[in-house]
């Protein structure tokens, strides 16, 4: 805290009042687009429900039905990692950044075995369920999130190497990198689990 | 009584035998990061896209003017046409064009110096020439034929790979449409100064809001129709294949889910445009504001109910009467808003600018649409007209009737403020009255070939229509050239026309309290706005009008009160 103080110190009050209608542009901005972008996994939820209607039965008849315990534990590993990546902030935000750089790698670390855990699931799809829609459906949503989990995770290890070298000085404002990215993390675990639910229990 | 403050420009000094300095035209052709620079990008790119557009509507009621094929080599070929006008003009032109003028205008009327995030304003414009310029390409490979809606199984078994690269343009022009309506929602919610609160904001702020808040919502279900479409074209997907376990209902659902919103997103910014014209070129404040701007908010909302009425003989029956109730229901914000144009003229001193003709050209054709939108809302008419010219009339009422006379209305009015120099109100006159009538004799008459039978998106017709259709295409071509005046009038005005000063139609809004062009930061200090933004008729709003004239009259800012 000590580093934000110092930081708010030297700024000018006009410049203060510009950082802080920044700050507050990019919350309102970041929170908007996960809204939007949430829309987009809601749109391929719909489209795993409107095709279930072209069967008599889902999964389809010959299909076994997704195992969810490998899932479950990758759902398991992305809550841990959204929660590390919160308290993570809140040392950065603290200007503690031994105890960051600690919850930031177990983020990372977690979210590198939740994304594993999926791209396993991924690949394994039986023959028989990709002859169906049940199958295709299951590809495309969790592709689509690995592929979002990737990016940000790629992010978040930018940003933390660059927290590490100083280059957000602890600064709230300054910091908002450390925060965004922490809140697309965030995203990605709240559209993984609408995705979990859909795919391996509302069958 | 309103504390005059009056809000002055970096160049205060202006007066009306001086011009300020408008930005070079090569800073139109660059990256720039000013919302206003960024809006006339938008503008005259809009622009050009429409003279594409209109170009190839030319070119198809050249080849309707006879019943059998002449112009077309095939009717594949008007296919690609009829395919490419709709996407040129609603993707690249009508869109587009209401960032325009929100990108130049909102921020201004806010009082801010820019937009909230410049840098993502601009990204948002430059992803629009590489959307255009794939869409534009896939017509000269194997086009697309399955018109603006991309109806599979003609856009995934009947399209060339012009299809794959309209899919990639679309999907590139939602980004760009997502990410500018951030922009002006935390810009509209965040960057108003402090006695700007909603109630006191312009009403095309509230349009704006409305609009990107449907875009932000409606858009990224296209993304997502996109991608399966894109799958199924070259990924072996079938997800609108029946004969893979697809289903070809599923596009409809989902593209109309966000195409729906997106004939809102094309007609609230116009109507937000109405209602600044309207209340400042008849001298009197908006009938009903609070309605007005909620009842933005009312069709946003009830925007994302009415999808399905598009899939009326495809639905499931059950579902057809919950629809159509629905649709109806839009019909009373829209409502609202008619009423609240009509009450805001009724007795006022209307001045018949350019502007203001336009707004009345609106007013009288966007109430046709709207009636024929509450007839094709009721489900028997529907069935009974679906696929006919009938709806071609209707979609063309709103947004040719709607949303390009609200553009025009725009044009005329914010010009003086883009470039500092008035346009020529005799040659906007003429424009109206070749727009008008010409808009009128070639989309009226399509209710009646509707209702007839004639089917649309054909190039051969039973020969009974041709009398019809030769009315039409020559009132076409009458529309069409009502574009080269405004051409004229817009290059004339730029560089001859008469110096605007700060505020030529003594308007209350922020806009009009800087200099025409508004330098680089818009104003100098934070500006206060008055306490109301169309409290025209009052001796305050006067006094207060005065002052601001006088203060760039005299070089120096006026301050006091009463």
């Amino acid at each position: 805290m000590s580093t934000s103080i110092s930081h708010r110190q030297k700024l000018k009050p006009r410049d203060q009042r510009v950082a802080a209608l920044r700050l507050k542009n990019n919350r309102l901005g970041m929170s908007i687009f996960q809204v939007s972008w949430i829309m987009v996994f809601f749109a391929l939820i719909v489209v795993n429900w409107q095709l279930r209607y072209s069967y008599a039965q889902w999964p389809p008849v010959g299909v076994p039905p997704f195992e969810p315990l490998l899932p479950s534990l990758a759902t398991l590993a992305l809550l841990c990692s959204t929660v590390f990546a919160q308290r993570g902030l809140a040392a950065f935000r603290g200007g503690q950044l031994p105890i960051f750089a600690l919850r930031w790698r177990l983020t990372m670390a977690l979210g590198s075995v939740f994304m594993a855990l999926i791209a396993r699931e991924f690949a394994t799809v039986s023959a028989a369920a990709l002859a169906t829609q049940y199958g295709v459906t299951m590809r495309l949503m969790t592709g689509f999130h690995i592929v979002h989990a990737l990016a940000i995770l790629g992010v978040m290890l930018v940003v933390y190497r660059r927290a590490l070298a100083g280059a957000y000085n602890g600064n709230e404002a300054a910091g908002w990198a450390v925060e965004g990215t922490a809140k697309l993390w965030h995203f990605v675990t709240v559209a993984w689990i609408l995705f979990y639910v859909v795919l391996y229990w509302l069958c | 009584m309103a504390t005059i403050a009056v809000p002055v420009g970096a160049q205060a000094e202006q007066n009306e035998q001086e011009a300020v300095r408008r930005p070079a035209l090569s800073e139109y052709l660059r990256w720039s990061v000013d919302h206003k620079i960024i809006g006339v990008q938008y503008g005259i790119s809009s622009f050009l896209f429409f003279l594409v557009g209109g170009a190839m509507a030319m070119g198809i009621r050249w080849e309707l003017l006879t019943p059998a094929l002449d112009l077309m080599v095939s009717g594949s070929a008007y296919n690609s046409l009829f395919t490419m006008h709709g996407t040129v003009m609603i993707f690249l032109f009508i869109i587009p064009m209401w960032a325009a003028f929100g990108n130049f205008v909102v921020p201004l009327q806010l009082g801010a110096k820019d937009m909230a995030f410049p840098w993502l304003n601009a990204f948002a414009f430059w992803l629009i020439p590489p959307a255009a310029i794939v869409i534009l390409m896939g017509y000269f490979v194997t086009p697309a034929e399955a018109g603006w809606t991309s109806y599979p199984p003609l856009s995934t078994l009947f399209s060339g790979d012009g299809q794959t690269l309209w899919a990639l343009g679309a999907h590139l022009l939602g980004i760009s449409s997502i990410m500018g309506s951030i922009n002006f929602i935390v810009t509209i919610l965040n960057m108003r100064p402090e006695s700007m609160t909603l109630w006191r904001m312009p009403l095309l702020c509230w349009a704006v809001l409305a609009t990107s808040i449907i875009a932000v919502m409606a858009t990224p279900f296209l993304a997502g129709a996109l991608t399966l479409l894109l799958l199924d074209r070259v990924a072996g997907t079938t997800f609108f294949d029946a004969a893979g376990g697809g289903d070809v209902l599923l596009w409809q659902n989902i593209f109309w889910f966000y195409s729906h919103p997106a004939v809102y997103i094309m007609v609230l910014p116009g109507m937000g445009v109405l209602s600044e014209v309207l209340s400042i070129h008849s001298r009197k404040p908006v009938f009903g504001y609070r309605m007005v701007g909620l009842s933005s908010m009312g069709i946003a909302f009830v925007g994302f109910t009415v999808w399905a009425h598009h899939m009326f003989t495809s639905l499931q029956p059950e579902l057809r009467i919950p629809f159509m109730i629905t649709t109806m229901i839009i019909a009373v914000p829209t409502g609202i808003k008619m009423f609240s144009w009509l009450g805001t003229i009724w007795g006022g001193k209307i001045r018949f600018t350019s502007a203001m003709l336009f707004a009345l050209g609106f007013l009288s054709m966007f109430v046709i649409g709207g009636i024929t939108g509450v007839m094709l809302a009721a489900l028997p008419f529907d069935i009974h007209v679906h696929d006919t010219y009938f709806v071609v009339s209707h979609f063309h009422f709103v947004l040719f009737g709607g949303s390009v006379f609200a553009i025009y209305a725009a044009l005329y009015h914010w010009f003086p403020k883009v470039t500092g120099r008035m346009m020529n109100e005799q040659l906007g006159r003429i424009h109206f009255v070749f727009t008008y009538f010409g808009f009128l004799f070639t989309f009226f008459p399509m209710h009646i070939v509707g209702m007839l039978g004639m089917p649309r998106r054909v190039a051969v017709y039973d020969p009974s229509f041709t009398q019809w259709n030769q009315l039409i295409g020559l009132s076409a071509f009458v529309l069409g050239f009502s574009t080269f005046i405004v051409i004229y009038n817009v290059i004339r005005s730029y560089y001859r026309g008469p110096i605007a000063g700060a505020n030529p139609w003594r308007a209350l809004t922020l806009e009009w309290a800087t200099t025409s062009p508004p330098p680089v930061t818009n104003f100098i200090d934070d500006p206060i706005p008055y306490e109301d933004p169309y409290g025209y008729g009052t001796e305050a709003a006067t006094a207060y009008l005065d002052a601001v004239d006088e203060s760039f009259r005299n070089g120096r800012p006026a301050s006091g009160g009463h």
